[in-house]
C-alpha cells in the first residue's frame, strides 16, 4: 500500500514537473511564431504605409505650395499619377538630421537642409510639417515609429582640378556605386563679374553639354576664369531614364554673405539675411550687396535662365544689426517651377555665390523625416525608386512598432 | 508502475514537441521582412521610362548602344546587394505564342534562391492612337452647340482675349463632342434662334449656347431690345431682355453658359449702343447690373417679371474660402478622362448662393468647384421644368476650359479609343530581380 502511494507520488510529481515543462517549451516555439508573425506583419505595413505615402498627394492636394497644415499626408505630385512625389511638399519635411537654425529677426527656429557652404534649404518650422503631425495624419501616432529617407540616386561631384585660367572642372558621375559611363552633362556656368565696393555685383552665365567617358567622368575647361574669379556652376546628368544633379561653388568672401530663409510657400517669398545676423557673429560688419537670379531645368535637360524683375527684389542691400536700414530683404521667385536661386552679393570687395533650391529636386537635396531606427529592436525597411520633378529618386522607409511587446524572441 | 507510466507520456509528448519542432521551422529574417522586390521592379522600370527612354530602346536593335546605356542606368539605380534579370517579349497577334522573347540582359548568373518580377507594357513612339468621341445628342435629341461670336458687340471681363478669339477657342475643344456646332456671328443671328429659328438647319431644341462675351451678353437690336420685349422702360433697364432670354432658355431647353464672371450684367450691341459705354470705357454696352442674373433666373423659372436689381453673388469678404476654390473631384475625374487639364484651384468672384436652387426650382446637375459654404463657383444649373444655366463665378481672365470641362461633365459624352496592344508596337519587359548576400 504505501509502494503504491510512494508510486503515486512520484509519478505525479514527475507528471507536474514534466507538463509544466513542455508547457514551457512548447510556450517557446509560439512565442517565437507569434513574433516572426509580427514581424512579417511590420514588414507588410512598412510597405503598404511607403505607398500609401509615395501615392497620394495628401489634402489638400497642393499643400506643398502653401503655407497651411495639410489633413492628410501625401509626398506624391498631384499633377502626376505613379510614384511621382512634390518638390515642394518634400521642402516642407522637418529634417530629422540638420542642426536647427534660430534667426533672431523673425524669431523663428528654421529646419535645415543645408549641404556645405552656399547651398541653403532653410524652412521655418511654423511651415514645416513634423514627424508628431505626420504620424497623426497617418494614422500611426503612438503605434509605429518610422523614418522616411529620400535620397538621389545620381551623385554628381564636381572637382576643381585647376584654377587658373583657363578653369579645369573634372565632373564624376555614379549610380549605386557604379559610374554612369557616357551620360550626357549639361552645365551653367554663372561667373560673377566684379563692380567694386557699396554696388550690386552683376554676373555672367554660359549653358553647354559635355558627355562622360567610360568612367563616367566628364573635364570641362572654361576660359577667361581666373583664380581670384567667383563662380557656381551647376550640372544636370543623365542617361536612359536616370537624372543626377551636382553643384560646386567657388567665393573669395566667405564671412560676410547672404542666407536666404524660405518665409512664404505660398507667396513664393524668400528672406535674404546677412550671414553675421544669423550665426550673431561680433561686431557690426559691412553690409552685403546682392544680384539674385533663378536657373531652371527644361524639359530637354538644358539649363535656363528665368529673368527676374526688379520688383521682385532681384538686386539689393543687406546689412548687420538693427539700424535704420532693413535687416533681411524679401525676394519673390517668380514661378512655382522648380529651379534654383543663384545670389551672387559681394561684400568689402570680396565675392561669392550661394544657392537655395526651390523644388528640393532641383539641387538634388536629400531628406530625412521622423525618428533615428537606431536601437529599436526590430526595423521593417521597404524601398521604391521615385521621380521627384524627374530627378531620380530612392525611397526608404524604416518602420518600428510602439505598442509595447517584445519583438526579439 | 505509475511512474513507468508516465515515463512513457513524457516519452509521447518529447517526440511530439519534437515532431512539431521539425515541421515548425521558422523562415529566416529575409523571408520575414523581405524588401518587397516586385514593386521595386516597377519603379525601376517607371523611373528608367519617364522620358520614355525605355520604350525607345526597347524598339531598338540589340547591338544599339542603348541597350548598353540601359544597363549602366539598371545597375547605378538599384542597390548593390540586388541583381537583375531584363527581359523583353514581342506581343504577338498569333494563336499559338502570345509573347516571344526577343532580348534579355541580366548583371548575375542566377537571382539567388529567391526573386521577384514585375512587368511592364510599352508601347513604339509609331503607335498612333484614335479617340472617337460619342457625340451629344447622338441618341437623343438636340446636340447642337451655339457659340455666340457676334462681331457687333463687345465683351466685359474677357481681359486678354476677345470674343471671337474665345470663341474660336471653344469651337476646336467642343465641336468633336457636338453634332453641329453654329458660330453665331451677330446678334441678327442670334435674335433668330431667339425666334426659334435655325441657321443652317440644325436641331434647335436642346442646344448648349457659350456666351463667350463674359459679363455682358449680345442683344440684338429690333424686336428683343424693344419695350416690353427687351426694355423695362419703367426702370430704364434692358434687364427684361434677360429675363426673354431665361424664357427662351427653358422654351428650347438650352443650357446656357456663361464663362466668367457675373452673368448677364451688361448688354452689348455696337449698333444699338454707339454712344453708350459700361461705365468703364467700353462703348456699344449698357449696364443692367444684377438685375440681369435675376431676370434670367425668373424667366428660366417662368415666374412673372419682377424687377430685382440686389446683387447675389459672394466673393472671399463673404467668404474667405472663395479665394481658392478646387475643382471637384468629379471634375479632377473627367480632367483626365477628357484630357482638359484648368488649373485645379481658381479664384472666385462671383460665385452664386445655394438659395438660387430653391427659389428658381434648380438641380444641381454638376459641381464643378466643390461647394464652399452656402457658395457655389462654378456649376450647372437644372431647372426642373427645362432649360439650365452654366455659371462660372471665377475671376477673370476667362479659361475657356473651364467651361468645356464644365459642359463635358454635364453631358458625360463616351470617347472610343483604338485598340491598344497591335502586333509589332508593343513589347513586354519583365525585370526580375533577386537579393544576394545577408541572410
Amino acid at each position: 500500500m504505501a509502494g503504491s502511494t510512494i508510486d503515486h507520488l512520484v509519478s505525479v510529481t514527475v507528471f507536474l514537473a514534466a507538463i509544466l515543462l513542455f508547457i514551457g517549451l512548447f510556450n517557446q516555439t509560439i512565442q517565437t511564431a507569434v513574433l516572426y508573425q509580427r514581424h512579417r506583419y511590420l514588414a507588410t505595413k512598412a510597405s503598404d504605409m511607403l505607398d500609401n505615402i509615395l501615392l497620394t498627394p495628401g489634402n489638400p492636394i497642393e499643400w506643398g505650395k502653401s503655407n497651411s497644415t495639410p489633413t492628410g499626408f501625401g509626398l506624391q505630385d498631384p499633377e502626376f499619377t505613379q510614384y511621382r512625389l512634390s518638390p515642394f511638399s518634400l521642402m516642407r519635411l522637418q529634417s530629422a538630421i540638420g542642426d536647427p537654425l534660430y534667426y533672431g529677426p523673425t524669431g523663428l527656429y528654421y529646419s535645415n537642409i543645408t549641404v556645405g557652404f552656399g547651398n541653403f534649404l532653410l524652412v521655418p518650422y511654423s511651415l514645416a510639417i513634423n514627424y508628431s503631425t505626420a504620424t497623426k495624419l497617418l494614422g500611426i501616432n503612438n503605434s509605429y515609429g518610422f523614418q522616411l529617407t529620400i535620397a538621389p540616386i545620381v551623385t554628381v561631384s564636381i572637382e576643381e582640378t585647376r584654377s587658373e585660367n583657363p578653369l579645369r572642372l573634372e565632373v564624376r558621375v555614379t549610380g549605386a556605386g557604379f559610374p554612369l559611363s557616357n551620360a550626357t552633362v549639361s552645365y551653367c556656368f554663372l561667373k560673377v563679374v566684379e563692380k567694386g565696393g557699396q554696388s550690386n555685383p552683376s554676373y555672367t552665365s554660359s549653358f553647354g553639354t559635355i558627355y562622360a567617358d567610360g568612367q563616367g567622368s566628364a573635364v570641362l575647361n572654361i576660359t577667361g576664369v581666373t583664380s581670384q574669379d567667383s563662380y557656381a556652376f551647376i550640372v544636370y546628368a543623365h542617361i536612359s531614364g536616370l537624372t543626377g544633379i551636382g553643384y560646386h561653388e567657388r567665393i573669395t568672401e566667405s564671412e560676410r554673405y547672404v542666407i536666404p530663409l524660405i518665409d512664404s510657400f505660398s507667396d513664393r517669398r524668400v528672406l535674404l539675411a546677412h550671414s553675421y545676423d544669423v550665426h550673431n557673429f561680433g561686431p557690426p560688419e559691412s553690409a552685403v550687396f546682392y544680384n539674385a537670379t533663378f536657373v531652371l531645368l527644361t524639359e530637354d535637360f538644358t539649363l535656363r535662365e528665368m529673368p527676374m524683375e526688379n520688383s521682385t527684389g532681384k538686386l539689393g542691400k543687406i546689412v548687420y544689426g538693427h539700424g535704420t536700414e532693413k535687416t533681411y530683404q524679401n525676394i519673390t521667385i517668380p514661378t512655382f517651377n522648380p529651379g534654383i536661386l543663384v545670389i551672387t552679393y559681394q561684400s568689402n570687395n570680396g565675392y561669392g555665390v550661394v544657392m537655395m533650391p526651390w523644388g528640393i529636386s532641383s539641387m538634388a537635396f536629400s531628406i530625412t523625416f521622423g525618428e533615428t531606427p537606431v536601437d529599436k529592436e526590430w526595423v521593417a525597411t521597404d524601398i521604391r525608386q521615385v521621380l521627384v520633378n524627374g530627378i531620380a529618386y530612392q525611397t526608404k522607409l524604416a518602420l518600428w512598432s510602439l505598442e509595447g511587446y517584445p519583438v526579439v524572441g | 508502475m505509475r511512474t513507468v507510466e508516465i515515463f512513457l507520456v513524457i516519452v509521447i509528448i518529447t517526440g511530439a514537441f519534437l515532431v512539431a519542432s521539425f515541421f515548425a521551422v521558422l523562415p529566416s529574417p529575409r523571408q520575414v521582412s523581405p524588401i518587397n522586390l516586385r514593386r521595386l521592379a516597377l519603379t525601376t522600370l517607371q523611373t528608367l521610362d519617364v522620358n520614355y527612354d525605355l520604350s525607345a530602346t526597347m524598339f531598338k536593335t540589340s547591338d544599339d548602344p542603348m541597350w548598353s546605356n540601359l544597363q549602366i542606368a539598371l545597375s547605378a539605380s538599384l542597390p548593390p546587394n540586388i541583381v537583375y534579370n531584363l527581359t523583353v517579349y514581342e506581343v504577338m497577334s498569333s494563336q499559338d505564342q502570345l509573347y516571344v522573347p526577343t532580348v534579355s540582359i541580366s548583371n548575375a548568373e542566377s537571382l539567388g534562391i529567391e526573386s521577384d518580377a514585375a512587368s511592364y507594357l510599352v508601347a513604339s513612339s509609331n503607335v498612333t492612337f484614335n479617340v472617337t468621341p460619342e457625340k451629344i445628342g447622338e441618341h437623343g435629341g438636340g446636340g447642337t452647340l451655339y457659340i455666340l461670336n457676334c462681331s457687333d458687340a463687345n465683351g466685359w471681363w474677357i481681359t486678354g482675349y476677345t470674343s471671337q478669339k474665345l470663341a474660336d477657342d471653344l469651337y476646336n475643344l467642343l465641336s468633336p463632342y457636338f453634332q453641329s456646332t453654329i458660330m453665331v456671328q451677330n446678334t441678327t443671328q442670334l435674335g433668330k434662334i431667339l425666334n426659334g429659328t435655325s441657321l443652317q438647319g440644325e436641331t434647335l431644341q436642346n442646344a448648349v449656347v457659350i456666351n463667350t462675351f463674359g459679363e455682358a451678353v449680345p442683344i440684338p437690336a429690333g424686336y428683343y431690345s424693344s419695350a416690353g420685349i427687351g426694355y423695362d422702360t419703367a426702370r430704364s433697364s434692358y434687364a427684361l431682355y434677360c429675363y426673354t432670354l431665361g424664357q427662351r432658355v427653358r422654351q428650347y431647353n438650352w443650357t446656357w453658359a456663361s464663362i466668367v464672371g457675373y452673368p448677364l450684367y451688361y448688354v452689348g450691341n455696337t449698333g444699338l449702343f454707339p454712344s453708350d459705354q459700361n461705365g468703364w470705357g467700353i462703348y456699344g454696352m449698357r449696364n443692367v447690373g444684377a438685375a440681369g442674373l435675376n431676370s434670367f433666373l425668373e424667366g428660366l423659372d417662368n415666374q412673372a417679371y419682377v424687377y430685382n436689381g440686389n446683387g447675389i453673388t459672394g466673393d472671399s469678404d463673404s467668404d474667405a474660402r472663395l479665394a481658392s476654390v478646387h475643382l471637384s473631384s468629379d471634375a479632377l475625374y473627367y480632367c483626365n478622362y477628357y484630357g482638359v487639364y484648368p488649373s485645379p484651384y481658381q479664384t472666385a468672384t462671383r460665385a452664386l448662393p445655394t438659395s438660387i436652387t430653391s427659389t428658381y426650382h434648380l438641380n444641381v446637375t454638376t459641381y464643378i468647384f466643390d461647394p464652399v459654404g452656402n457658395w457655389l463657383a462654378g456649376a450647372v444649373y437644372r431647372n426642373r421644368a427645362s432649360g439650365a444655366l452654366l455659371a462660372l463665378g471665377v475671376t477673370r481672365t476667362p479659361d475657356i476650359r473651364l467651361t468645356a470641362l464644365g459642359l463635358l461633365c454635364d453631358y458625360k459624352p463616351r470617347l472610343y479609343r483604338s485598340e491598344y496592344t497591335v502586333t509589332g508596337t508593343s513589347k513586354l519587359v519583365i525585370l526580375q530581380l533577386g537579393q544576394v548576400g545577408g541572410v
